[in-house]
Order: structure tokens, then sequence, then C-alpha cells
């Protein structure tokens, strides 16, 4: 059992790619994207909605760092359930593409079938963690703009603009994130 | 109000139409209308008066007074708050119009201008005001951007920040996701 209990080295890096947890890397990029998509409902509310930046600094800058938390947060979620997908979607690519390439070298012909595994594995983790990573990014950020938009124009566009502003993008953020905790959100 | 103005204007005619038959005098007319649909502050707000001479003499020494827009709430910016007309001929309109600038949001009330003339040559001057509009919201205009500016700018540089949020990272997924498509790797 406890033989059963101890991972190898290759089963821990497995984990690591395909588990819940990202990278530091990814999670920077995660973060920095989230910030960027939370800030771009400033510009609406501060030109369109016609709210004084100076006036709204600190409502402004607690909404923005709690958007990017919820929006990082459906980030992770939805490039976890996607990752495991786009992984067994492109595995018979990827092995045509790395055999075809090793194949065509000389030098990498002869590897043993193990070594040509290890490198089809590293590959398709690769592709499907750049795939899994951006359409997160890309669906998170259009789920969150176009609910904070009806929220903003069409829900809450009676309120006040600083009412209007915490509930679009507390709505919009919050939404985002409950959906990415689905397990059916992509599918 | 509008129906209300013109109803009023109507009945004073019909009025002066009624007098002007039995005396041969001028009877004067005036009417005061704000011709924009909002009245905004910063923008500006046209006044049109007209004056209908309705007697049948003409009115002589005619001169037209507002004294409602003071200086420190409304700019003048065309036109000019006192204005005389020699004569009006019997039947004969003229008009007048002012162009102002609201300074500051709030309700004004806008009452109305007023209006000397001689009727004949040997009667006393007479005085007749126009109508007036009364409370008159001067919107502030931060309010009438967020209601009814186009923004065509403003939203022009939000479809330019959707660019790195949305389209760059379906672009990435794109390449990514063609390449590796399992119906074309299938036909490789």
């Amino acid at each position: 059992m406890s033989k059963n209990k101890k991972l190898t080295k290759e089963e821990e890096l497995l984990l690591q790619d395909f588990g819940r947890n990202v990278s530091t890397k990814s999670s920077l990029l995660f973060y920095c994207n989230a910030f960027f998509v939370s800030a771009v409902p400033l510009w609406l509310f501060w030109r369109v909605h016609e709210m004084d930046p100076q006036d709204s600094v600190i409502l402004f800058s607690v909404m923005t760092l709690i958007c990017t938390w919820f929006i990082s947060y459906a980030y992770k979620n939805i490039k976890f359930q996607l990752k495991h997908k786009i992984a067994l979607k492109i595995e018979h690519a990827v092995t045509r593409e790395v055999n075809h390439q090793l194949d065509s070298k000389p030098e990498t012909k002869k590897l043993t079938r193990q070594e040509k595994d290890e490198r089809i594995l590293w590959k398709k983790n690769n592709v499907a963690d750049m795939e899994a990573t951006t359409y997160s990014i890309f669906y998170n950020n259009t789920l969150f703009l176009f609910l904070m938009l009806i929220m903003s124009f069409y829900v809450a566009r009676s309120f006040n603009p600083g009412v209007n502003y915490v509930m679009s993008t507390a709505a919009a953020s919050g939404f985002v994130a409950l959906l990415s905790t689905s397990s059916s959100a992509t599918s | 109000m509008w129906k209300f103005t013109s109803l009023l204007v109507a009945f004073i005619s019909l009025y002066g139409c009624c007098t002007a038959d039995t005396s041969e005098s001028a009877h004067l007319l005036v009417s005061k209308r704000v011709l924009n649909e909002y009245v905004v502050e910063g923008r500006d707000l046209t006044v049109s008066y007209a004056i209908y001479n309705v007697g049948s003499s003409p009115a002589t020494s005619v001169s037209l007074v507002e004294e409602t827009f003071n200086s420190d709430d409304f700019e003048i910016v065309s036109g000019q708050l006192s204005v005389r007309w020699q004569s009006i001929a019997p039947g004969a309109n003229v008009s007048h119009n002012i162009i102002l600038k609201p300074l500051r949001s709030g309700v004004f009330n806008i009452t109305a201008a007023m209006v000397t003339y001689q009727p004949s040559e040997d009667a006393e001057q007479q005085v007749v005001y126009s109508t007036a509009f009364g409370e008159t919201y001067v919107m502030d205009s931060k309010t009438f951007n967020r209601k009814h500016a186009p923004h065509v700018l403003d939203w022009g540089i939000f479809g330019l920040m959707t660019i790195p949020t949305i389209f760059l990272p379906y672009a990435i997924w794109y390449s990514t996701h063609s390449k590796y498509d399992g119906s074309k790797a299938k036909k490789l």
C-alpha cells in the first residue's frame, strides 16, 4: 500500500501538468490579464457614465481588485476543465507531428519508445496548456465584458453611476466566476 | 404646457380680433418660445419671440424688454435682450431671437417678456406681456451627456480595448487550435 502511495518523479510532473494548480508564470499571466480586463469598464464609467475618476478612485480601485480576483479564479477553473479535453483531442495530431519530426532527423530517429512517448507527452502538455490558457482568457473576458455592458447599459442604467458601476462589475465578475465552477461550463 | 400656451395665444388672438373690430387701434400679441428640446448647462439655448399685430392700425414705438435672464445665470451668446421696432403694420408680425448659454444647472423661473407700444397716434403707451414658460429645469451637462451624447469616440476607444482582451487571445487560440485540429490532422 505504501508503495502505491509513493509517486515517481514522472507522475509528480504529470500531476503538476494536469492538476488544478497553475505555475507562477501562468498565474502571473492570468492576474495581469484579469487586471487589464477589470480596468476596461473604468473607461466606460468615466467617459460614458460621466463618473469623476478623482472622486471615485477608492471605489474604482476596490472593485477592480475584486474583479481581478474573480476573473483570475474563473481563468484557472476554465483552464483546468479545458486542458484535459484538449489534451485528448490533440493527442493523435501531436503524436503524428512529433513522430514525423523525430523520424526526419537521423540523430532522433533511433530514440527508444519511452523517450519518444515522453517527448509526445511534453508536446501534448504544452499545446494543451497553451490552448486552454488562451481560450480561457478569451472566453472569460468576452463573458465578463458582455455581462458588464448588459448590466450597466440596460439593467442598472437608471441607477446612480456609482451604484451602477458596483452592481455591473460585481455581478459580471461574480457570474463569470460562478459559471466557471460548473463542470459543463465549456463543454 | 405647450398646448396650454397655444390655447392661451388663440384665446388672446380671438379676444384681440374682437376688440380690434370695435376700435381703430393696434393690438399686439407676444409669444415667447424656447426652441431647444433640452435646456442644458453650457449649451446654447435659443429663445424666440414673435409679435403679432392683430389690431386694425399700426403699432408704433414697439419695444421688447427681456428681464428674465440675469447675467449671473445666463450668458448672452447672440442677440439683444432689449429691441425696438418703429412700427408693426396691422396683420403683420415680427420676430426676434436670442441665443443664451445657461451658466449653471437647476430650476429657473422663466417669466414673460414685456412689450410696450403705442396703439394709435394719440393713445397712451400700452404694455403687453408675452407668454411665459414658468419653471424650467436646466439640465447639468454631465446628466445630459450621460443620457443623450452619442460618445462615438469613447465607444471607438472601448472597441480598441477589446482587441488585446478578446481578439488577441482568440487569435492565439485559433492559430494553435487550427494546427492541431483533429479533423485536419486526419487529412495529413
